[in-house]
């Protein structure tokens, strides 16, 4: 239970063979942001585990969504390897613009959003994961309270209302439910899954219920930029708006002054990159076979040096 | 409803009270209003054009303050951080043995053996499933909180009591602190002190300062006039009178202001690590909620429950010992300081043993066990096993129950909810039925009842999303005249005004909505087993550990086996209002019916009551004035519980809290956590204004209730 705590750098000098701490440019602590999902602690503990691997100190400091683009921008905080480009509020924003928080271009993360459903509605409703079929099931999906609509589980409403505009610019027939909360919807697949029970519901990936649990993606038609002007592409020829989902970025930040202080890890953090299997392979063990954090992340600095090592490099 | 349902036994059916005359008006008005509703919209959604841009005034303000005063409350900030450091190393520095040691000593000098037992067993619980870190960083933030909440607390108190004309602000702000969800103002501090500690720290002070404040008051005015002309007599000065008289005859209420405090400052110190940075043992069950563990956040939930009753216990301990201990002052010095000698000695004994044996200094990872997962799998056998009962008992509560009150029978009722549709002849048979009831009643001569069930009638057939608002302040704006009189009336006014004009009217219905249900709910099911409980020993001892439970786990634990249970949405929500909420109908229940005084249940035994008679006759009239309180309560917390009832999804004043929160939007989550206060202070003071009527009529013959 301690995966908050600062990891010793085990794995730092005596692998890298060479006092990386020659690299160091300030010897403060560098301090990473640790959100409330495992994905992010994933891409956190590597970032601040190739820090120390360079010889700097890094410290893990929990902070929630919002609260963390503050911390950023006043510099409590240095560093998010994981920032989601959607939902980021009205902080992040503006201190982007004024300088205050420096993007470092992306993860390497390719995100998902999009409706999903429990493989075994394959098997009741045949022809998805296309939306068209999914609109011929929609009763399949309904609740006491939707019916004769489909019950569709969306983001909590201070995510944006992107799946009620898809339903509402389309017709389609589900009734949005918002979700209130991520444990909430979680806790409600996870409740569907077991009693095998039909589930719509907006989400995203990476995260660790897809190792959990089998979950398929509805298939829409592509997003284009001019889907809300121009009828002809998404579901239906003759409605604007309603494609499927634009996808999100995932970046790298620091705070302003990182640069500054510490132009090594800097140039760390530039070339460093984090893929979907990667992410999704280290969750499995933490999530699903119940590892601890530091364990599965020393094992995967041990064995991929091969990875990391030309980041640490990129900083010469 | 109103003052008098004195009935007597010849009929008076034609005597209209003037009362009922207007109460007729008001509901052929609103009939009027609800026929009014195609052509005339606005009557029911109040058009965006005429919203005041509270919000936006709300923003600039706030980014004003920021950026004028950024650097000084900075500087507090840095200057909170230094001992909030020092007690956080300090504790987590410390071996656990020496940590349980210490404070088993304090909570045998607090309250003896039993308390000092209870203190081992709950810390050896945070040790084994592993929690010790977490536990005492969350230590930490209270015990830097209080201090700082009751010197804080006991200045403005004193304040108060000095200067009678600041009481009047001091009470309307310590209202406003107290009734706005906690939620609404994380985000200010942190824009204000920056991200940190500290931002726990501040909002754990501001939550937690106004029951001393209160207490502090409150005991100062107690103390007795020949107390003081005694303390006057013997010559003494303006600050003797003060330290040395009035302070000390105050003491117990004090103590008990921070009892209070303390309770308060940790309940907040939960909620403030969603900013995070604290790695606290509540950033455990947010992290567990999201990701939907159930076992890990009920573990984690129980060191909360375990630490908050520890700090209840303890400090209430030393504020009931007080009186027995002065007697101590005059022996010798290893006597009176015996509690800091054995506290030294045997915590440098354990200090040094820990030096040796590194088992006493960090509780080994191998020792820890985690029972997170059999709780899982109970969780999972109910849903699976009773899934068709739950969806059963789900759709009715849907369908009898919220639905109507939320969107009107008009529009509930089809083939598919109801079995049938309600067509034009059985309206017509619902509005007769109606005015048959409303008829019965009034030729019993209870015109008051005849009005509450027009008013039922009314709102369950439109549903009360669909009521039109003007009808809305014409009822409340009357109810609480003749509760208390054209103030409280005007007050009421300009509350609804508000939430109207601040664009926030929809949210504020269905917050009401589900509220309201839920409170009724409770208080039905609370009283009666709190009545259940007054009479038979047992039951009162099964709930009590339940209540404590309710009271001090966070209730983000329980949403998510609700969830789990009963899937995400309103139900859900109302059952999380009704958990929390039940709590102070039982208590309050229970404990009024208990100190009914003994010489009055006696001379009803000896009159021949049986004990049906007793109870219905004697007890609950005499224990009315608790249990409206209880009321009070009830309505209290199940707003405080609004906000977090969003996290299951709920539309309502709650979910604009979180989008403000969400969005990094202090004007959204300030408007509707005022809209939430709004709401609170009218319920606070429409109750307390029922409760004196009640207790008028009661006190002048408790026994010539009831028809």
């Amino acid at each position: 239970m301690q995966k908050f705590t600062k990891t010793a750098g085990i794995i730092s000098l005596t692998m890298l063979g060479m006092g990386g701490a020659a690299l160091a440019d300030s010897s403060d602590p560098i301090k990473i942001a640790i959100n409330e999902w495992t994905g992010q602690h994933v891409s956190a503990h590597i970032s601040g585990s190739v820090l120390q691997a360079a010889g700097y100190d890094v410290e893990y400091v929990t902070a929630g969504a919002v609260p963390q683009f503050a911390a950023i921008a006043q510099g409590n905080l240095h560093l998010q390897p994981e920032t989601w480009g959607n939902n980021v509020g009205e902080i992040y924003p503006k201190s982007v613009e004024s300088g205050d928080i420096v993007v470092l271009g992306l993860t390497g993360l390719e995100p998902i959003e999009s409706w999903m459903y429990p493989s075994y509605m394959n098997d009741q409703c045949p022809g998805l994961p296309d939306v068209n079929a999914l609109i011929e099931c929609s009763q399949l999906f309904a609740a006491a309270e939707t019916f004769p609509k489909g019950r569709l589980i969306t983001y909590p409403a201070d995510w944006g209302t992107r799946s009620k505009d898809l339903v509402n610019n389309a017709g389609l027939p589900f009734e949005p439910i918002a979700g209130g909360s991520e444990g909430a919807m979680i806790a409600e697949m996870q409740s569907a899954y077991k009693t095998g029970s039909p589930m719509l519901v907006m989400f995203w990936e990476p995260h660790w219920v897809h190792s959990e649990m089998d979950f398929d993606w509805v298939q829409f038609p592509g997003y284009t930029p001019d889907c809300d002007t121009n009828p002809a592409p998404g579901i239906y020829a003759d409605k604007t708006g309603d494609c499927g989902f634009k996808q999100a970025n995932i970046s790298k930040i620091v705070s302003r002054d990182f640069e500054s202080h510490w132009p090594g890890a800097f140039k760390i953090m530039q070339a460093l990159s984090i893929d979907n299997g990667t992410q999704n392979s280290l969750l499995l063990e933490i999530d699903f076979n119940k590892r601890e954090l530091e364990e599965v992340i020393a094992e995967w600095m041990g064995n991929n040096e091969a990875v990391w090592m030309p980041w640490v490099e990129a900083s010469k | 409803m109103s003052a008098d349902t004195n009935v007597s036994v010849n009929l008076k059916i034609w005597t209209l009270r003037p009362a009922s005359v207007i109460w007729l008006g008001i509901l052929g008005l609103t009939l009027v209003l609800l026929s009014l509703r195609e052509a005339a919209p606005w009557l029911i959604s109040y058009p965006k054009e005429w919203v005041i841009p509270i919000v936006s005034v709300l923003n600039t303000i706030m980014a004003w303050v920021v950026d004028t005063t950024g650097a000084f409350f900075r500087s507090v900030s840095a200057v909170l951080d230094i001992p909030m450091s020092a007690v956080r190393n300090l504790l987590t520095w410390l071996p656990w043995s020496v940590s349980v040691f210490i404070l088993m000593v304090v909570a045998y000098a607090a309250a003896g053996w039993r308390l000092a037992i209870f203190t081992a067993i709950s810390l050896s619980y945070m040790l084994v499933v592993g929690l010790w870190i977490e536990s005492m960083n969350s230590l930490a933030l209270v015990a830097v909180s209080v201090p700082l909440a009751v010197i804080i607390g006991f200045a403005i108190g004193t304040a108060g009591f000095f200067y009678p004309r600041a009481e009047r602000a001091i009470m309307v702000t310590l209202d406003a602190l107290q009734t706005i969800p906690a939620f609404a103002y994380l985000l200010p501090i942190l824009l204000l002190f920056g991200f940190g500690v500290v931002v726990g720290l501040i909002a754990g002070i501001l939550f937690a300062f106004p029951p001393m404040v209160r207490n502090t008051l409150l005991g100062l005015r107690r103390v007795p006039e020949e107390v003081i002309e005694s303390g006057l007599m013997s010559g003494a000065t303006q600050a003797q009178l003060f330290f040395r008289v009035r302070v000390p005859s105050a003491a117990r209420q004090i103590l008990l202001g921070i009892n209070q405090t303390t309770m308060a400052a940790f309940s907040m110190v939960i909620i403030a690590s969603i900013i995070g940075g604290s790695s606290d043992i509540g950033w455990e069950v947010l992290s567990a909620m999201r990701k939907a563990r159930f076992g890990e956040s009920l573990v984690a939930g129980i060191v909360i429950a375990l630490m908050a009753m520890l700090m209840d216990r303890i400090t209430s301990g030393f504020a009931n010992r007080k009186p027995a201990d002065e007697q101590t002052t005059e022996t010798s010095f290893t006597k009176r300081h015996q509690y800091l000698l054995i506290t030294l000695a045997g915590a440098l004994v354990l200090y040094c043993a820990s030096l040796i044996f590194p088992v006493l200094q960090t509780y080994p990872k191998t020792w820890v066990y985690d029972p997170s997962g059999p709780l899982n799998t109970a969780i999972d056998y109910v849903i699976i096993e009773y899934a068709a009962w739950i969806a059963l008992i789900k759709k009715w509560a849907f369908f009898y129950l919220m639905l109507p009150f939320k969107m009107g029978l008009e529009q509930v009722i089809s083939p598919f909810s109801w079995g049938f549709q309600f067509t034009p002849t059985l309206k017509i048979f619902y509005g007769i039925g109606a005015l048959v009831l409303m008829g019965a009643a009034w030729i019993l001569g209870r015109q008051n009842q005849a009005v509450v069930i027009g008013l039922l009638a009314i709102v369950l057939f439109f549903g009360l999303t669909r009521m039109p608002w003007p009808a809305i302040w014409m009822i409340m704006a009357y109810v609480s005249w003749q509760l208390a009189g054209p103030r409280l009336a005007l007050a009421v006014l300009g509350g609804l005004a508000y939430l109207l004009m601040a664009g926030i009217w929809p949210q504020t219905l269905l917050s009401i909505y589900l509220c309201g249900i839920g409170v009724v709910l409770s208080f039905v099911f609370g009283t009666t087993l709190g009545i259940l409980a007054s009479e038979f020993e047992p039951v009162s001892r099964f709930l009590r550990p339940i209540n404590d439970t309710l009271q001090t786990m966070p209730l983000f634990v329980l949403l998510i086996p609700f969830v789990m249970i009963f899937k995400i949405g309103e139900f859900t929500a109302l059952l999380a209002v009704i958990a929390y909420a039940i709590v102070p109908a039982i208590r309050y229940s229970e404990h009024g019916l208990r100190n009914v005084p003994h010489d009055v249940v006696e001379a009803a035994e000896c009159m021949g009551c049986t004990r049906w008679q007793l109870l219905m006759r004697v007890k609950i009239p005499l224990a009315l004035p608790e249990m409206m309180l209880g009321l009070n309560q009830t309505i209290m917390f199940g707003i405080s519980m609004l906000v977090i009832a969003a996290l299951v999804g709920t539309s309502g004043l709650g979910q604009q809290v979180y989008i403000g929160l969400g969005d990094g939007d202090f004007g959204v989550g300030m408007t509707a956590g005022i809209g939430m206060a709004v709401i609170a202070i009218i319920a606070d003071r429409m109750t307390a204004a029922w409760s004196a009527k009640l207790q008028e009529r009661y006190t002048s013959n408790p026994f010539s209730s009831g028809g």
